[in-house]
């Protein structure tokens, strides 16, 4: 079972994801950024439903594997839909919302094929087929956080060219470059160094920032708040 | 047409840059996984106790892509 610090990380990651949602509920903000807030309120679920699994199989059990490797691709899916939204968002005056759905559709469904690949010939090597579902869903997971990591720099750059001015929208994808970074940097960190034991708890701590990050997106900014451009200095002749 | 091309083109250049980040962060790879939505506690190995991140497979150390552990013992 895992250590008291771990409890408090996991029951402080659950209750952010509740503030996500309940900062946003209050500040109207639940509809417009819909998905994110289905994200937030799954990942909640999850977690509750992970406590049970754990607290009833335990830490080494396979219902418990089972359980958070499917869930973890389930909620990897709903943060790319919830990605493709901020998409939709930034680029909704510019009336391309079929391609960017059709991106998002290849982008999904080339990354299914890769991981299907990937775990195809793995299993091929390893001369057993009978946990590929298993080990497909594995990777694309862990692909998919790759995607949603290239696509949020993508974002980043078209804020930038389009000088978008919605604080809260910024503060959104701001947020999320930092989680998926971090979390690519953990990743190298984890295989340069395989004994480093404290990343066994930046792991859950980064599953924190992102909850925390929005929630205070959501209860400082408001939908229509705009970024003020920086005044221009007069200079004395 | 062309739109749908670029969109295509768009796809394609994002799978292309993500799979290559992918393969470049875990260019030693030991089996590592991220796994990041949540605070859950992360399962842990079933044979290798002693690594601080579990592998997702038992004893595979040679395989380029590792899928996930789930012995039925």
């Amino acid at each position: 079972m895992p250590g008291s610090i771990g409890y408090v990380i996991w029951s402080l990651a659950s209750l952010l994801e509740l503030c996500v949602v309940v900062c946003a509920l209050a500040r109207h903000s639940f509809r417009r950024y819909l998905f994110l807030n289905l994200y937030m309120l799954l990942s909640l679920l999850v977690s509750l439903l992970r406590y049970q699994v754990l607290s009833h199989f335990g830490l080494r059990s396979s219902e418990y594997k089972y359980f958070y490797f499917y869930s973890d691709a389930v909620l990897t899916i709903f943060l790319f839909l919830a990605l493709i939204t901020l998409y939709l968002y930034v680029f909704d005056e510019m009336k391309v919302e079929k391609y960017l759905r059709l991106v998002a559709v290849l982008l999904l469904a080339g990354t299914a094929l890769f991981s299907y690949a990937v775990v195809q010939q793995s299993s091929a090597v390893q001369q057993s087929s009978n946990r590929m579902l298993t080990g497909f869903f594995f990777e694309l997971s862990q692909n998919l956080y790759f995607v949603g990591l290239v696509l949020t720099y993508v974002l980043w750059g078209a804020i930038l060219k389009l000088r978008e001015t919605r604080t809260q929208l910024i503060q959104l994808v701001l947020s999320l470059g930092i989680y998926f970074s971090a979390f690519a940097a953990t990743f190298a960190l984890g295989n340069m160094f395989p004994n480093l034991q404290s990343l066994g708890y930046v792991l859950p701590i980064f599953g924190c920032l992102l909850p925390l990050a929005w929630a205070f997106a959501f209860f400082r900014f408001s939908p229509d708040d705009r970024m003020v451009p920086a005044r221009l200095a007069v200079v004395q002749r | 047409m062309s739109r749908k091309l670029t969109a295509l083109l768009l796809a394609m250049l994002i799978l292309a840059g993500a799979m290559g980040l992918k393969t470049v962060v875990a260019a030693h790879n030991n089996g590592t996984v991220m796994m990041a939505n949540g605070g859950a506690p992360f399962p842990p190995p079933v044979a290798n106790g002693g690594a601080p991140f579990p592998p997702p497979i038992e004893a595979n150390g040679g395989a380029p892509f590792p899928p996930p552990s789930v012995s039925t013992r």
